[in-house]
């Protein structure tokens, strides 16, 4: 076929608009505006756990600008949370948290972000590469749950005041981080009732693909869970994630859960969800 | 073929028929939990239904007797004198059939009061009788299932199959007997014959192994059966329920994050009360369903 060169390049240029996958930016609650108060984000002291004895780990507390001892402030924790903390990232929570809770749209939230232990004297150089991250995260069970609430939170609430209300503690994660912060809410939703999973893991690295039908022969527990994936998420030995991810969806709207299903185009990367997560929070925050 | 699909739907049996494919959540109430039933025991066990629809107990370790819980909600001591029993069920001809545990025995309470002794030198936990007058315990430590007759001969009936054998109940139409393992995570079921022997033994029921459990144990315990043929079985994650072809079906929640559940029946006057023992408490919970057989009378008061 013959094309006149005009028409080819008006064709060229249609396909480079065409949209692309994955193309997801932040949004605009993610930045910085003039006038909103700006809680305080603080590097702790390395970590030395007792629960995963020999890990050490990085960690950081949001204080929003709102809190005052006399008003015990919601709590919401974030696996892997030197992703969540970059303020030229894709989360850029602080920043987030600031925005929402100025308008009122989330509650004064105290943020806790928690990288993965590692073991051994050298960190590695990237916090993804902690080497205890998949036994913490992708494991089921109540050990992870305990490390956090018997070591992190206790040491936080020396110095902050936190509500009790376990419909007030919010807990995300992406990828494995994702399915972490689902099993601490399945094992302890009397302290955990909401959860923010994006890219979720809910595959067999670790017998994770049972979740889907746990669900269904659980006694419908009292969680709010917020779920994104993108058609060209991760498939590999271990799973398929977008398949995994609807139905952890299908299975919790089956059992009459509090849940939504964002799923995009995106892959197995952060930029869908840090580009719904202030919406994603005000679906979480919600009040009724 | 026509036949055949036609002859093999009339052999089916009707309940399980009807309880297929149901939510567990279509067997419980919206907005109804658990509630507390009895407190200031040490380790409550054994329950059982009287004819009246009281729930009947014990407390295996600092417990007088058999107590009763009354529709007023009070507890009395029923039969006194009788520590250690662990596992308690009601007989077709009216009396009350209980494994001393810490005595060694199982044992019937006649209508006079009296108890006889049906068996010695054993280690009895939790049994049953049918509606045929046979009685079946489990035997933890021996991996063994006990048959008494109703003319008084014993035989063991299972031996080697049940890993920890505990929990003890029939199908609703009582042809076949269920054990929970409690050392493993199955529920076994034998076709019961005749002269009372079982036929057919297989790890029919597969119950749900907690995450947090390092061995692999299911935990099972106390069981019951509803009128749809529906097994409950009390384990670590909570009480497994089980459809008629041994599907499961649901796992109810315990009383509480980490509650100790060690029995399960179903009482109240319209037996439609689900009651769970958790160590010094019973709890109870109203359901859609309900008991699949009703009690013979529990012994009078001596």
């Amino acid at each position: 076929m013959r094309m006149r060169l005009p028409v080819l390049l008006t064709a060229l240029l249609f396909a480079s608009q065409a949209p692309a996958i994955d193309d997801y930016k932040i949004g605009e609650l993610a930045l910085e505006k003039p006038g909103v108060p700006k809680g305080s984000l603080t590097q702790m002291p390395t970590w030395n756990s007792k629960v995963y004895a020999g890990t050490t780990r990085d960690w950081w507390i949001y204080v929003p600008a709102q809190y005052s001892a006399e008003k015990p402030a919601a709590l919401m924790v974030f696996q892997d949370g030197h992703d969540y903390v970059n303020l030229k990232g894709n989360w850029r929570v602080p920043t987030v948290f600031d925005n929402l809770i100025a308008s009122g749209a989330m509650p004064p939230t105290i943020g806790i972000f928690i990288n993965p232990g590692h073991l051994g004297e050298q960190k590695p150089q990237s916090a993804w590469k902690s080497n205890n991250r998949g036994k913490e995260y992708n494991t089921l069970g109540n050990t992870y749950s305990k490390f956090l609430l018997e070591e992190i939170i206790p040491e936080v609430q020396k110095q902050y005041k936190l509500v009790e209300d376990p419909e007030q503690w919010a807990i995300g994660g992406a990828s494995s981080g994702a399915i972490c912060a689902f099993t601490v809410a399945w094992e302890r939703p009397d302290k955990f009732r909401k959860v923010f999973s994006t890219i979720g893991s809910y595959v067999d690295l670790a017998g994770g693909h049972a979740y889907p039908y746990l669900i269904r022969v659980a006694e419908r527990k009292p969680l709010r869970i917020f779920l994104q994936d993108g058609a060209n998420d991760l498939d590999n030995p271990y799973g398929n994630w977008p398949l995994a991810n609807q139905m952890m969806f299908s299975s919790l709207n089956y059992m009459k859960y509090d849940v939504k299903l964002e799923y995009g185009d995106g892959q197995h990367n952060s930029k869908h969800g840090g580009s719904i997560f202030p919406e994603a929070m005000q679906w979480l925050w919600r009040k009724q | 073929m026509k036949q055949f699909l036609a002859a093999a739907l009339l052999l089916s049996p009707l309940a399980g028929l009807m309880a297929q494919d149901t939510s567990l959540h279509d067997n419980l109430v919206p907005g109804e939990g658990w509630q507390e039933a009895v407190t200031g025991f040490a380790f409550t066990d054994g329950l059982a239904t009287d004819v009246a629809g009281n729930l009947l107990f014990t407390d295996v370790k600092s417990g007088k007797g058999i107590y009763q819980l009354g529709p007023d909600g009070k507890v009395n001591l029923l039969i006194d004198n009788q520590p250690g029993i662990s596992g308690l069920a009601p007989g077709p001809d009216g009396r009350l059939y209980a494994c001393q545990n810490k005595a060694g025995k199982v044992v019937v309470f006649e209508k006079d009061g009296t108890v006889k002794e049906l068996i010695k030198d054993v280690k009895p936990n939790d049994l049953i009788v049918t509606s045929k007058g046979f009685v079946y315990f489990t035997e933890t430590p021996t991996k063994r299932i006990h048959c008494i007759t109703p003319e008084g001969k014993t035989f063991v009936a299972d031996e080697g199959h049940v890993l920890r054998p505990n929990g003890i109940t029939l199908s609703a139409d009582q042809s076949t007997l269920a054990v929970s393992e409690h050392g493993g995570s199955k529920v076994w079921a034998w076709q019961i014959q005749p002269d009372g022997t079982l036929k057919g033994g297989s790890p029919y029921m597969t119950m749900l192994v907690s995450p947090n459990n390092a061995k692999g144990e299911a935990l099972g315990d106390g069981a019951t059966t509803d009128e749809k043929g529906r097994y409950y079985v009390t384990t670590e994650l909570g009480i497994q329920v089980f459809d008629a072809m041994g599907r499961l079906s649901g796992t109810i929640a315990p009383p509480y994050l980490g509650a100790k559940i060690v029995s399960v029946e179903f009482a109240g006057p319209g037996r439609d009360w689900l009651y769970v023992c958790a160590g010094d408490k019973i709890y109870k919970r109203k359901t859609n369903t309900r008991a699949a057989w009703t009690t013979a009378p529990a012994a009078a008061k001596p």
